[in-house]
């Protein structure tokens, strides 16, 4: 571009003449303002460009600041630790004044330092939970709490008096508001030991709640949290255990026509077994209500144990006794 | 030699390998240094079954040709064991725990009571077959009419023929099985019962004019069962019901003996209905009769049924316990039964099948610890035993 630009202002001086209607107007006025500029030299830029020199912005030279020395440097050994960590925070190897070393290297190498090492800020840390800032908590907590109620000393105590547990979150943080949502959510839990029930009454509580009741812990757990407030949700919790409960007892005209299949266990009382059981012992008897003997007890329970915990060889076995029991065979 | 014996062997085990390598030149002389056999060890001359007893346990025995063919004609021994019956040219049993149990329970039995439901059960291959047939030789030998079913599977699984049933609306006839299992009914009791000259208590008509009027032997009723096999099916209904009348009016004694009985309560068979659908076992008019004298409510007689894993199909196998395979149904029908379990060979009873097959020559090749590695390989389950010492 430049050789093009020289050879054309050589032919320009040349011809002399010519030369004003190749240039702009604007050139022209530039050319003018800058002419003492090239006075005394021999070429002269052409600038073809209409932008003006003004528009055109240096670019910023970046100035890196001066990467200041660990702050850790400077901390005083008796300082309060839980000021300059109060919270949960990722590590931050310039405040912790601890030489940590953590990750995987080559054989023989030490592990990284804890500058720059990811290692160290992927697991959770405990720095904000120091003895001293836990009792410095504790101590702040101190002035809100009563003395623990008397006849609550131990777990059993507690569980006794206060069957009902109540669950909820409080949640706290730095926003313009400070509700949560989350906050109304209400759990209650209560173990099915401690209601009372009769046979009928706990077979239907159990098919209201459904699997609101565990039964390897043998805990109910009600979860309300269809209100917009806690308080409301804790009433809709208590109201579902007592409508459940009280509605339990309550024995509908249809729930005579439960049949055998709806039973949630097998009953040897109600099952064809014990039909031919007694059918057998009371082989060639003649048919007397009253003289009819019934089966033993231990075969019943060795068929209810068979069919209800399943089939293994111990309960096998054991129905195998039974029946060489209640059929009266010799070994 | 020894380059086929080295060959061989490594088809066993990898410690076979290490050892027919390591020790190939050493063994050359232990090959053929056959271990000395005793013969009162592992056999028994005792053919009598009534008198087995605990003395016997874990020797064999043997089965005369003729009693074999009498029994086992019509099936009731694997095919695999026939097999080797046939090599061995004698048919052996073992006398095993569960079957000396077995009997024990049927010597004892008060034949007055109602029929005791015996149900054999076990692992794939632990002989459970093998049990049922002692305890036929035990039937047979002594004056049981015998009701043996060899593989019930067969009728559900793969029957020759099906027909939509005459007389029942939606049911289906097996007239072919049904005859064949007429055939074996009556080789098994030909004898038996001419001398017992059982009689019908009712007329049987079957057309116009077919009938089996009542007083004729059982026997006619099964010829003409046989003869007519469009009525095969309902023959062995009429069969069943008068034998246990018979027994019931103490004429004699009924051993019932069905093998994979519970694919009378699979949940369906691999019969097609007339729709081209799968139909269920109680839809075949053959599962009725077997299912009432399997029922208690009968004397002088005794069950004895297996039930067994591959008897059901794909999905129903998941275990060998009795429960599960009869079903809710199943249970329900048999209960109370009596549970036996089969179980896989003792150390005693594997020391003597040993030496059986040392005997016959099966096994020849007796290089030191064969029969510890017979062992762990065959973990002491018989049949499996048996299909690994094919290729000694």
């Amino acid at each position: 571009m430049s050789l093009l630009t020289r050879l054309l202002e050589r032919n320009l001086r040349n011809s002399g003449a010519g030369a004003r209607r190749l240039y702009s107007n604007h050139a022209e006025e530039e050319s003018s303002a800058t002419k003492h500029e090239f006075a005394d030299e021999e070429f002269r830029v052409l600038n073809l460009r209409s932008t003006s020199q003004a528009t055109q912005q240096k670019r910023k030279v970046f100035k890196k600041e001066p990467v200041q020395p660990p702050r850790h440097q400077k901390m005083a050994t008796d300082q309060d630790w839980s000021a300059v960590w109060p919270g949960p925070r990722t590590f931050q190897p310039s405040v912790v004044p601890l030489p940590l070393r953590q990750g995987y290297t080559e054989k023989g190498a030490p592990p990284p330092s804890k500058f720059a090492n990811a290692e160290l800020m992927k697991i959770p840390n405990f720095l904000h939970l120091t003895p001293p800032a836990i009792r410095q908590q504790c101590e702040a907590l101190k002035k809100f709490c009563t003395p623990w109620p008397k006849g609550l000393e131990t777990l059993e105590n507690c569980e006794k008096r206060f069957p009902i547990e109540i669950k909820s979150t409080d949640y706290c943080h730095a926003l313009p508001t400070i509700r949560n949502p989350e906050a109304r959510r209400v759990t209650l839990n209560i173990k099915l030991s401690d209601l009372k029930f009769d046979a009928h009454a706990k077979d239907k509580f159990l098919r209201l709640v459904g699997d609101r009741y565990n039964p390897n812990t043998g805990i109910l757990t009600i979860v309300a949290d269809r209100c917009p407030l806690r308080k409301q949700n804790y009433d809709y919790a208590m109201y579902l255990l007592t409508a459940c409960y009280h509605e339990s007892f309550v024995t509908e005209s249809w729930e005579s026509s439960k049949s055998e299949a709806d039973m949630e266990y097998y009953s040897f009382e109600r099952n064809k077994s014990k039909q031919s059981a007694e059918a057998i012992i009371n082989w060639g008897q003649p048919v007397e209500e009253a003289k009819k003997l019934n089966a033993d007890h231990g075969f019943a329970q060795s068929v209810e144990q068979l069919i209800n915990e399943g089939e293994n060889v111990y309960n096998l076995g054991k129905y195998k006794e039974e029946v060489l029991k209640l059929l009266n065979i010799s070994k | 030699m020894l380059g086929r014996h080295s060959f061989k062997l490594p088809r066993l085990t990898n410690m076979c390998v290490a050892y027919s390598t390591a020790a190939a030149e050493a063994s050359v002389e232990q090959l053929y240094n056959r271990p000395k056999l005793t013969s009162t060890d592992y056999r028994t001359a005792e053919n009598n079954t009534k008198q087995h007893s605990a003395v016997h346990e874990g020797k064999f025995y043997t089965l005369s040709p003729e009693q074999k063919k009498q029994l086992f004609s019509g099936g009731g021994l694997p095919r695999q064991y026939e097999q080797q019956i046939k090599t061995f040219t004698e048919a052996c049993l073992m006398v095993r725990p569960t079957s000396l149990e077995l009997l024990n329970y049927i010597r004892n039995t008060d034949f007055t009571r109602p029929v005791v439901r015996y149900v054999l059960y076990g692992e794939n291959g632990v002989g459970k077959t093998l049990t049922m047939a002692h305890v036929l030789h035990y039937g047979l030998q002594n004056n049981f009419v015998l009701v043996h079913v060899p593989w019930v599977p067969n009728w559900m699984k793969r029957p020759k023929e099906t027909v939509n049933a005459t007389t029942q609306e939606g049911f289906i006839d097996l007239p072919f099985d049904a005859a064949a299992w007429l055939v074996h009914f009556k080789t098994q009791n030909a004898n038996l019962l001419t001398q017992l000259q059982l009689k019908t208590s009712k007329d049987y008509v079957w057309t116009k004019r077919e009938a089996t009027p009542a007083g004729s032997t059982l026997l006619e009723l099964v010829e003409h069962g046989i003869a007519r096999i469009k009525f095969a099916s309902e023959t062995i209904a009429a069969l069943l019901s008068e034998l246990k009348q018979h027994a019931n009016d103490d004429k004699c004694k009924i051993m019932v003996a069905i093998d994979g009985f519970n694919a009378f309560f699979h949940p369906e068979t691999r019969i097609l209905g007339d729709n081209k659908q799968r139909i269920t076992p109680d839809r075949v008019t053959l599962t009725q009769p077997f299912l009432d004298i399997t029922n208690y409510n009968w004397k002088n007689g005794v069950c004895v049924l297996t039930v067994d894993k591959i008897g059901m199909t794909e999905g129903y196998m998941d275990s060998y316990l009795p429960r599960y395979l009869l079903g809710k149904e199943g249970f329900e029908h048999l209960d109370p039964f009596v549970p036996l379990h089969v179980d896989n060979y003792s150390d005693k009873e594997f020391a003597s099948c040993i030496q059986y097959y040392l005997d016959r020559n099966w096994i020849q090749k007796t290089p030191e610890g064969f029969d510890e590695q017979l062992k762990y390989l065959s973990n002491k389950n018989p049949y499996t035993l048996m299909r690994l010492t094919r290729s000694l």
